[in-house]
Parts: structure tokens; sequence; C-alpha cells
């Protein structure tokens, strides 16, 4: 058979001394900027971008392969300890995870998010062998109708987020698709609520607003309080799962792959919506709804099995395409072009040992990842002992760091503070930032996308009902609102009739 | 000793001016790239500093400053000392687009500043999808005709060198077409190849291997001769278009007013770095032809190139709100 004797290879290539060297160093370093708060893959690729020069191809994509899927699970160790999600997709597990770690069961959240990271990469990798042409056939049938129907079933979806009043969640999420507007509108080139600044004229980076609003403003109000001001956590219980946690996961660790290595084929931004999604699905199947948002372990499984796979299937279109799903495998590909390799579909037929051990190397850095990361997490719990007079002003100055990082700006890092007070107002007035959040993430792709299919239909807005995945999509989002509103609509008519 | 006093300030002045007369470079240069890494302007500058350093002896620092199609990273080089230290490695939109499209630019690349080379440059592909119903240019103008501002160009945004190629191209041969601009060259060549969008001018190296692998088809190129890679595909002129010759390109510059001395050095450096074989083998690899002739024929060339693209953009109307 073809796909083992390509595996062969791939093995072949992966397990070179040097090769499993350069993976290692990879994965350490992923781990690391992931955990260091606001420091993301992208920077770290980028810097290390002149240094794979002189590296033999394999050897330096497997190294930034590496870099980037270490880096998601170091981003779930900050999002669950002090509430940072560095990553877009680590967003979700911030918000049981951190209430976990609150509980004194840190090393629990911890061990979940490794080990169904580890299950959902190496489900993906497999996929990623076994299918990876055909599943790039399917990322080039979405087109922007189909984009657009998609977002609105990830919106529709987030609502699903929103813990407390369902209310605050839609001005929330409206809030977000504000802010996602600011920059520089593509279809007209106009510059929409920059007031001139030329450094909002590319809008407002993600990071910026996820540390703001989560980190610093969880600091702000951790400072407010006697009892967390001192320390974060005062007991720590049980670093490893239960039985009884093992089995409560395996089911959504299950979904949550499911849902990630599908979502994360598609180049627009798919990865980034999986974790949501397999949250909101989480949510929707639970028997106890009310638990997540309050420390449920499957609210922590589920999204970092999902975003894992799907980090490890967003290669499929840049390896058998060379198309970019997200800026870090824009860098990948930037990396390839410097080694003189030609991205595209001729990669896999040219260099089938660069393909077939990048593969390979994958499932052996999430192996090297399991085993790095089970052992530390007893001195990551131990982190947040720490008197929170000295982790608090290292965490900011992580946070300045590595926001300054994104673009050489201070002005982002003034930003980030804005978005701080910002977070803390919201707090007092029982608004959540997950839904704005993705409102931020979701509004601006949605109107792209919008506007582009409408553009291609010369404004027939038919165009999202006839294509066919497309019209699926929206049925279904239309279906998940119906599930949604029917309770609440039922309860305030309810509470009309006891008046 | 009445000399004393006159000695003394002598040797004062001395000691003050030292700074300037010690031998230009005594530390690190920093080469800005208005662009976020990997693209490229940023592969440009990567591939050139380890020669520039050698050539200097100081280390050249990469440091990208992204943001308002470059124009952040070109007004901070607008706004620096020129020492000799800061330099700008930057597009043709920076240098020659920017300035004719948008009104309240905070740089004038005739002004602000001192030119040194232009780098190296890539020419354009005329792609196709490829059900598309043409197989040449004179297929795709007679299509354009028969179908006014319906065939759907995607390009990597709203005044991008791409979205004014095809603008230039219409207004060459009297034909419209649908402009849809993306965020960036990489989900307009995607959306090509699904067959979403139908045509486009694209960076001849970023899509060479889809038109290897049948995924695009390719009409024409936008360079002065036939390519060696493609030597079937005409040019535009050899296609019947002239006034299509279009290249994108990457220079280098640094703040207006540069002491004379300290401009010789980095332009010959910089030259001799874009010389080297070992640079220039790995511009070809990466798709890049290595063009290195110098100042003087820079600020010629950008002179050229400013006039014609504000003809472009003022014949087709084209305008963001600013």
């Amino acid at each position: 058979m073809d796909i083992l004797a390509n595996l062969a290879l791939g093995f072949q290539t992966a397990l070179g001394l040097s090769n499993l060297a350069y993976c290692l160093l990879g994965v350490f370093l992923g781990t690391a900027i992931g955990v260091l708060p606001g420091l993301g893959p992208v920077a770290t690729i980028a810097m290390l971008l002149p240094v794979t020069i002189g590296l033999p191809p394999e050897s330096a994509l497997i190294m930034l392969a590496g870099i980037y899927y270490g880096a998601q699970y170091g981003g779930s160790t900050t999002a669950i300890l002090v509430n940072l999600p560095g990553e877009s997709s680590s967003v979700v597990t911030a918000l049981d995870g951190y209430q976990m770690a609150r509980q004194g069961k840190a090393g629990t959240a911890l061990a979940t998010a490794a080990l169904g990271s580890f299950f959902a990469g190496t489900v993906a990798t497999v996929l990623l062998a076994l299918f990876a042409p055909p599943l790039a056939d399917l990322a080039l049938k979405f087109g922007p109708a189909e984009y657009f129907s998609l977002m609105v079933l990830g919106l529709v979806a987030s609502i699903v987020l929103a813990q407390g009043s369902l209310l605050h969640a839609l001005a929330l999420i409206v809030l977000g698709l504000l802010l996602g507007l600011i920059g520089t509108d593509v279809n007209s080139g106009t510059a929409r609520y920059t007031f001139d600044l030329p450094q909002l004229s590319d809008g407002i980076g993600f990071v910026i607003v996820a540390m703001g609003m989560f980190g610093m403003a969880e600091i702000i109000a951790n400072l407010e309080n006697e009892a967390t001001r001192t320390t974060m956590v005062k007991s720590v219980t049980g670093l490893l799962p239960s039985r009884a946690d093992l089995k409560r996961i395996v089911a959504p660790v299950l979904r949550g792959t499911a849902l990630g290595s599908l979502l994360g084929i598609l180049p627009g931004g798919g990865a980034m919506l999986a974790s949501f999604a397999a949250y909101s699905m989480e949510k929707k199947v639970s028997r106890h709804p009310e638990e997540f948002g309050k420390g449920a372990i499957q609210g922590v499984a589920a999204p970092e099995a999902a975003n894992n796979a799907g980090a490890q299937t967003s290669f499929i279109p840049m390896l058998t395409l060379g198309i970019p799903s997200n800026p870090v495998m824009a860098l990948m590909i930037g990396a390839m072009i410097i080694q003189g390799i030609q991205p595209g579909p001729s990669v896999m037929t040219d260099q089938p040992a660069l393909f077939w051990g990048v593969i390979v190397s994958m499932w052996v850095g999430n192996l090297f990842l399991l085993v790095l990361n089970l052992p530390l997490i007893g001195l990551w719990v131990r982190m947040i002992a720490v008197p929170y007079h000295q982790l608090y002003p290292a965490i900011l100055v992580f946070c300045a760091i590595g926001v300054f990082s994104l673009n050489n700006s201070v002005f982002d890092i003034f930003l980030m503070a804005g978005f701080g007070v910002l977070g803390y107002v919201f707090r007092k007035l029982d608004c959540e930032p997950a839904p704005m959040l993705l409102g931020f993430i979701l509004g601006p792709m949605m109107e792209e996308n919008l506007r582009r299919a409408l553009l291609i239909s010369k404004g027939d807005p038919m165009v999202f009902a006839s294509r066919p995945i497309s019209a699926v999509m929206l049925v279904m989002a239309l279906a998940l609102l119906v599930t949604v509103l029917a309770p609440a609509v039922r309860r305030k008519r309810e509470e009309a009739f006891q008046e | 000793m009445k000399n004393l006093p006159f000695l003394t300030i002598a040797a004062v002045a001395a000691m003050l001016s030292a700074p300037a007369l010690a031998e230009y470079p005594d530390k690190a240069l920093t080469m800005i790239v208005p662009f976020p890494p990997g693209g490229a302007s940023d592969t440009t500058a990567r591939l050139i500093a380890p020669k520039l350093t050698e050539a200097v002896g100081q280390p050249v620092v990469i440091e990208n400053r992204p943001g308002a199609n470059g124009s952040i990273g070109a007004a901070q080089i607008a706004q620096a000392k020129p020492d000799g230290y800061s330099l700008l490695v930057a597009s043709i939109g920076v240098y020659a687009i920017n300035p004719v499209l948008y009104k309240g630019l905070k740089y004038d690349p005739k002004k602000n500043f001192d030119l040194l080379t232009v780098a190296v440059r890539t020419p354009n592909a005329l792609v196709a999808t490829p059900n598309l119903p043409v197989n040449t240019v004179a297929e795709l103008i007679a299509h354009l005709k028969k179908n006014p501002e319906k065939v759907t160009f995607a390009s990597s945004g709203t005044g991008s060198s791409d979205h004014l190629t095809a603008a230039l191209f219409w207004q060459q041969t009297g034909t419209t077409g649908l402009h849809v601009p993306y965020k960036g060259g990489g989900p307009a060549i995607t959306d090509l190849i699904g067959g979403h969008a139908e045509v486009s001018f694209q960076n001849l190296g970023v899509v060479t291997g889809h038109i290897r692998a049948g995924k695009l088809k390719l009409l024409a190129v936008t360079s002065d001769k036939r390519i060696p890679a493609f030597p079937e595909t005409p040019t535009m002129a050899e296609a019947g278009v002239p006034g299509v010759e279009v290249y994108s390109w990457q220079a280098v510059a640094t703040p207006a007013g540069l002491p004379k001395e300290v401009k010789a050095k980095l332009e010959s450096g910089l030259t001799g770095a874009l010389a080297a074989p070992e640079v220039k083998g790995r511009f070809e690899e990466a798709g890049f032809e290595v063009v290195g002739t110098g100042s003087a024929k820079f600020s010629q060339f950008l002179d050229a190139e400013l006039g014609r693209w504000k003809s472009v953009v003022e014949a087709g109307n084209i305008t963001p709100d600013q």
C-alpha cells in the first residue's frame, strides 16, 4: 500500500536524530511561549525564520510546526491558571478551566487539556495522512457565500456561550461586531472609526482585546478583594484526573476532535471557530448545562481537543494546496519559499520526504508534548500558589512585552490597558467578555464574505440559499436559534401569566 | 603657554566632533520592514541583511513595523535621523502607489527618502481559474467585451499593485471587469483555485506551483521578455496588449539627507550584497529577479512609476475615501 510506504518514509525522516531534536526544540519553545501570556507563535516563528535558512527544509518546517502546536498546549496553561487566553482558541478554555483552577482543581484541568489535546492531535494526524488531498478539495468548495453562512452559524452558536442574561450576551456580541469594524474596509478602502490614527487603520488585534478584557480585568478585580489579593488558590487538590473525571471527558473529547478536525480544514479561520463550536455543542448536549462556566470539566476537554485537532488539520490546505489558513501558516509558506520550495500541490509529489516527515513529526511532537507537560503540571500549579503581589506584576509585564512584540508598537500597550479598564467595568455590570470576543472575531469575517458574495452574485441574495452547503448551514443556524430562544420565550410567557 | 586655551578648545572641539568623524558605522543598523514577517519585503530584507552586515562590519537588525499598507513604517523612516543607521526595505506599494492613492500620507517618497537601490523585482502573471472558457489573452478580451463588468478580477486589496495592474489592463484594452478585493494575495488565490473568482494578476513566484499543477491557467506574463520557467507563455506585449509591463519590486531607502560618504558606503554595500552569487541564487529560488542598479537609476525609475500609477488611478477613478 502506498500509504504505508509513505508513512515509512515519514517515520524515517521524522525519527532521524537531528529532526527529532528540532521537533523537541520546537515543541519546547512552543510550550514556553504559549505559557508566557501574549507571546504567540506568530512572533516567535517570525523571529526564527532567518535561522531556518541554514537548516534543511524538513528540519525547518518540523521545528516551526512544533512551535505552532506546542503553543496551543502552552496557551491553555495560562488560560486555565490565570485567565489569560493568549490565543483565540483558548478563550473558551479559560471559561471553565479558570473556574476549575479557582476551586483548586488546576491540575485536573491541565491534565484534561493535555490528554484531550494529545488524543485529538493523534486522530487529526492520522486523518491528515489518510485523507489530506480529498479534504483539501472540500475546503475549496467554500466560497464567500459558504463562509458567510458558516459565520452566521458560529454567531448564533455563540449566544449559547452566554451564562447569564441573553440580553447582555446579545448586546456584547453587537459591541464586538462594532469593534471588529474598526480599520480599513476591505471593499472600498475606506477607513472606519480610526479617528485618523494610522495605528488603527488595520483594526485592533485580537490578542490586545483578549488580554485586556480577560487578563487585565481579572487582575484589577482580584486586587479589589482581600482574599484573592493574597493568594489566588488556598489548596490544590488532585493533580491528575480521577477515574470518574476520565469517564466524563471521553465523549466530549471525541466530539471535540471530530468538530475540530472538520473546521480546521477551512482556510478562513476554521480552526478558530472549532473551540467555540465544541464548547457550544457540549453545553447543548449536556444534561447539566448550568455547570458550564462554573468549572465543568467537559468545558475544558472538548474545546481543547477541538483546537488541537483544528491546529493539525489546518496544515492540510497549507501542505496540499499551498494555501495559508492562518498567519502561522502564512509564515510557514514564507519559510518554504526562503528554502526554495514552491508551495502548492506539487510539494506532495516533489518533496515526499518533507511532506510525510512533517506529518509524522506532528504525531511525534504531540507525544513529546504529553511527556513534557504531564510532569510539568505540578510545577505550573505551584505557580498560582505564589503570593499574588509577586505574581500579578509579572503577568502584567509579560502581557505588555507580548502585545508590544506583535507590531513593535507602544500604542498597542495603551490600547490593551484601555480594554483592561473596559473589561473591569463589564465585570461590574455582569457582562461576560466571551460573546463580545466572538463577535469581534466573526463580525469582520462575516461582513467581508457577505459583501464579497453579494459582489460576485451582482447583488442577488439568493446565492446563500441556492448553494447547498450554504443553505444547510443557514437552516442549522435557524434551528439552533429556535431552540435557544424557545425556552426563553416560554419562560417570559409563564412569568406573564403568573402576574 | 599662550596657546593653551586655544589647544584646549581645539581638543574639546575635536572630542565633541569625534562621534561624527568616527568611522561609520560604529553601531548596529536597523532595517525597517513596514510589513509583517514572511512577506516579500521581509524576505528581501532577510536575504540581504547577512551580506550587508559583512560589508559594513556592523550587525543589521530587521524590525517589522506593519500597518496601513506599509505607511506606518515608511513614515517612521521619513522622520528618522539621516545618519545611515535607519533603512527602509519596502515594496512598490509604499514607494509608488500609496503616494498617488492616499491624501493624508505622512511621508513623501521623493522628499523624505534618500533612494539607495531597487533590490529585486518579480513580474505578475495573468492567471485564470481553469473553468473559465478562455485560453489566451485575446480570448479573455473577447470574453470581457461580451460580458461587460461581469467577469470577477480577484485582487489582494483595494489599491494593491495587482488591483492597479488589472485597472491598467482594462484601460489598455478598453474592457471592464468586476474588481473583488481580498485581504492579501493568499485568500484571493484560494478563491481563484476554487473557482469562486475568475481572473487575477498575481506575483508569478506565488502562483508558479498552482500553474504547474493545473490549478490555475496562465494566460500571459507582465515581464519585458518571456520567463525561462514558462517559455510557451507570451508576454503581454506579445499577446497584443502593450503598456502592461508591470513588476512588483522591492527597494531600499533611508531618511533624506545622508552624508555623502555614508550614502556611498551603503549603496555599494547593498549593490554588492545583491550581486553576491549566493544571495542572487536565493532570490531566484524564491522567484525574484535581482536588480541592484543603485541610487540614480532608482530615482529615475521611481519618477516613471509614480507618473504611470497616478494616471492609472485617475483614469480608473480609484479613490479610497480617506
